[in-house]
């Protein structure tokens, strides 16, 4: 049955590495959700994390398909429920001045930091699950969004469960 | 351009274009294929330095490519070939490509230009390491000397382990002309590929559970693939075969891994697959697929294949189980331990009646041919005259098919086939390559008249490099697969298929080679024994029945069970 699964690859930061990497997530024929490239702890290495729609035995082929590359360290592939996935993104916000002091009121909610204030505006940092950061994003639309960037769900698989209950998907502070 | 020689060197300072002759000779290699060019200059440059390294100059760049991995086929090493940048290196894709379906250790070394011009679409620029990416194990551009002999030795130890395949190195041409500090000698970082020497502890439940299904199996059948002949398990095949008495099918690639003629060989399966074989996988009830990745060819559809058996895949490459087919018992290991590890947990048993069973399906041979120049008569022909020493190097379309069905194949790895990519133009070529392995046996090429003019032009590499391989054209004056399918399945439209050859007699003499046209039955075995005995290249031309069909066939799309064994009733053609 197809579900969402995350991949999780470390590989050298080569964008020639990048190139095959994404180039075999093409040729497979899977539906990609999203990509996500980023530095890994290790200097030299990146780390890329990407939500596909398959079904597990294919899923997990494709994380073996992976470790075939040169250049590949890991690859690792997790139904998404069994990863933690948060994504980031940055608002540049143009609100009219009588509607300044509601914004601010929303984003509070949305545990949104202002993180610059200009003449034109303000940028707006979100983040949290990807659910959260568009609910976030459709309750701000009213107040002028002028351009915004988003990073993509970046995944880490479960801290192993005290009890069988994931945690919350609100982000903790 | 042309490069200034290189200045004074101290003993122990080579240019970059040395020092991949260096690690070429270091890696064992002695011949090469390529052909030489504005960006790969420097290396032609050093070349002559370094006799021991034999280039063979082809007349294409693709020839290069397939003539690499028909040495790499026959020998089990890595064939080299070498291009410039540009076109010269975007020609070696189809070789490449070919060599990475059919899983064969090809180093490709290409020039590229300087690094300052990388990037700007200079003369004779192509991101072939771009394009070579999916139709490589590996595909790098060396940035700077420093990495030179680190990439070069990590591209033959890439090649040839594990799952063999090709790569492809591009050197840019200022990195050959770059000076470094060398010291020759073979250092750690030697090729390490080596022999798995047991199957690891994850596998072996499912080593144990294999041979138990082994054993309450009433109709085994062993699938034999391309993994047989990599991995050097003939005898372990052999082995296993004869202790548990289970009927051997050879796959395209896995055909002379099993000797024709044994009793229990049953022949090949799939789409041209014969009769009592495709019948026999539908009826099995245990299917034990050894080094073969369920190709389409194979199976058919796969929602009507071998419905009534357990499968029991042995692959060493855990990305192939349940690609294609569902697994019951995946063994991720090679093929050569993985069957000793089976043979050792088997008792011997007969299967005589299973065996007895299929006997009975077998069909009566075509006789398609009956009384005109037949393809089994041919080869039979090509057989007998070497006493079946020779190698066989087959291009691709219906002669393909001949070839595989036809052949009697008793020594091991005496058949080349592009199997996987299907590429046409292959046999001529690779025959090269073959050759240059084995060069005290016979090699023929056997080609369609379609094929054969797709590289007819490495007649001249053969002349020039004194290779005395032996060309065999199967003219019907059409390209006969397509032609065979629009028959079949395009209401006969023989669209774009009638296809006009030259005098090959007259381009024989042309190329200063022996010519040959055999036209009637009567004059197969002269013409054959006649090239064969000619001291140097031979063709031979067999002018076959312009419309001669491959039977049986499986329509595409359709299972194994919907066999074509005689000319269908036409069909409209498809709105």
């Amino acid at each position: 049955m197809t579900t969402t699964h995350v991949l999780t690859v470390v590989l050298d930061d080569r964008l020639l590495t990048l190139n095959a990497a994404v180039g075999l997530l093409r040729r497979r024929n899977i539906p990609v959700r999203s990509v996500t490239l980023g530095p890994h702890v290790t200097e030299g290495r990146s780390r890329l994390s990407a939500m596909i729609e398959t079904d597990p035995a294919a899923a997990k082929r494709v994380a073996l398909l992976f470790e075939k590359l040169i250049g590949v360290e890991e690859a690792r592939v997790m139904p998404a429920g069994q990863a933690v996935l948060r994504e980031l993104a940055l608002v540049h916000l143009r609100p009219p001045p009588d509607g300044y002091a509601e914004l601010l009121d929303v984003l509070n909610l949305y545990h949104a930091t202002v993180v610059e204030e200009g003449n034109d505006g303000l940028v707006v940092e979100i983040s949290g699950p990807d659910t959260f950061v568009l609910s976030c994003l459709r309750a701000i639309e009213r107040f002028g969004i002028h351009d915004v960037t988003r990073s993509g769900p970046v995944a880490v698989e479960r801290a192993e469960q005290v009890s069988p209950t994931p945690s919350s998907e609100v982000p903790v502070r | 351009m042309t490069p200034g020689r290189p200045d004074a060197l101290t003993p122990d300072t080579v240019t970059g274009a040395q020092l991949m002759c260096h690690l070429l000779e270091e890696q064992g290699v002695r011949t090469i294929f390529g052909y030489p060019g504005g960006a790969i200059m420097p290396f032609y440059h050093a070349l002559p330095e370094f006799p021991e390294l034999r280039h063979i100059l082809v007349r294409h760049e693709q020839a290069a490519a397939h003539a690499a991995d028909g040495y790499a086929r026959a020998t089990g090493r890595a064939g080299v070939c070498v291009a410039t940048s540009g076109p010269g290196a975007t020609n070696l894709v189809t070789g490449l490509a070919t060599a990475y379906m059919d899983n064969s250790p090809v180093v490709a070394i290409t020039g590229q230009v300087p690094r300052p011009m990388m990037g700007k679409d200079a003369f004779q620029e192509t991101d072939i390491v771009g394009v070579a990416l999916p139709i490589t194990k590996w595909a790098t551009v060396v940035e700077d000397i420093s990495d030179l002999a680190d990439v070069m030795r990590k591209a033959f130890v890439v090649a040839q382990e594990g799952r063999p395949g090709p790569v492809l190195v591009d050197v840019p041409k200022d990195v050959q002309n770059q000076k470094v500090a060398w010291t020759p000698g073979r250092p750690d970082a030697q090729s390490n590929v080596t022999e798995q020497p047991s199957v690891r502890a994850s596998e072996r439940q499912g080593v144990r559970t294999a041979a138990e299904l082994i054993a309450s199996a009433e109709r085994p059948l062993i699938l034999a693939g391309h993994g047989i002949i990599l991995s050097g398990a003939a005898d372990e095949l052999m082995r296993f075969a004869e202790q548990t008495g289970i009927p051997v099918i050879t796959t395209l690639l896995g055909i002379s891994c099993f000797p024709e003629g044994h009793p229990l060989h049953l022949g090949m399966p799939g789409m041209h697959g014969e009769v009592h074989v495709n019948r026999a996988i539908q009826r099995a009830d245990l299917l034990i697929a050894v080094g073969m990745r369920f190709d389409d060819r194979v199976t058919g559809n796969t929602a009507g294949f071998a419905r009534h058996a357990k499968i029991i895949h042995i692959e060493l490459d855990a990305t192939e189980i349940g690609k294609n087919i569902r697994v019951d018992v995946p063994i991720v290991a090679d093929a050569r331990t993985a069957l000793t590890a089976l043979t050792a947990l088997t008792a011997p048993r007969h299967c005589a009646d299973w065996r007895t069973e299929i006997d009975s399906m077998r069909r009566p041979p075509d006789e398609s041919f009956k009384g005109g120049i037949a393809p089994e008569v041919i080869l039979r022909a090509i057989h007998d005259a070497s006493g079946g020493r020779c190698n066989v190097v087959a291009d691709v379309g219906q002669h393909q098919m001949w070839v595989a069905k036809h052949f009697p194949y008793r020594r091991l790895n005496t058949h080349f086939s592009s199997g996987g990519l299907g590429s046409m133009g292959f046999a001529v070529p690779a025959a090269i390559g073959v050759h240059v392995a084995r060069p005290d046996e016979p090699v023929w090429a056997i080609s369609g008249d379609g094929g054969f003019q797709m590289n007819m032009q490495e007649i001249a590499t053969m002349v020039q490099e004194r290779l005395p391989i032996k060309l065999a054209i199967f003219n019907n004056g059409y390209l006969g697969m397509v032609r065979q399918w629009q028959q079949f399945f395009h209401g006969r439209r023989y669209s774009a298929t009638p296809i006009w050859s030259p005098d090959y007699v007259k381009l024989a003499e042309a190329y200063g080679i022996a010519g040959y046209r055999v036209e009637k039955a009567g004059q197969i075995g002269a013409a054959v024994d006649a090239a064969l005995a000619y001291d140097g290249p031979a063709l031979v031309e067999f002018v076959i029945e312009q419309e001669a069909n491959v039977y049986p066939m499986i329509p595409p799309g359709a299972t194994l069970s919907e066999i074509i064994e005689s000319e269908p009733a036409p069909e409209p053609a498809p709105a």
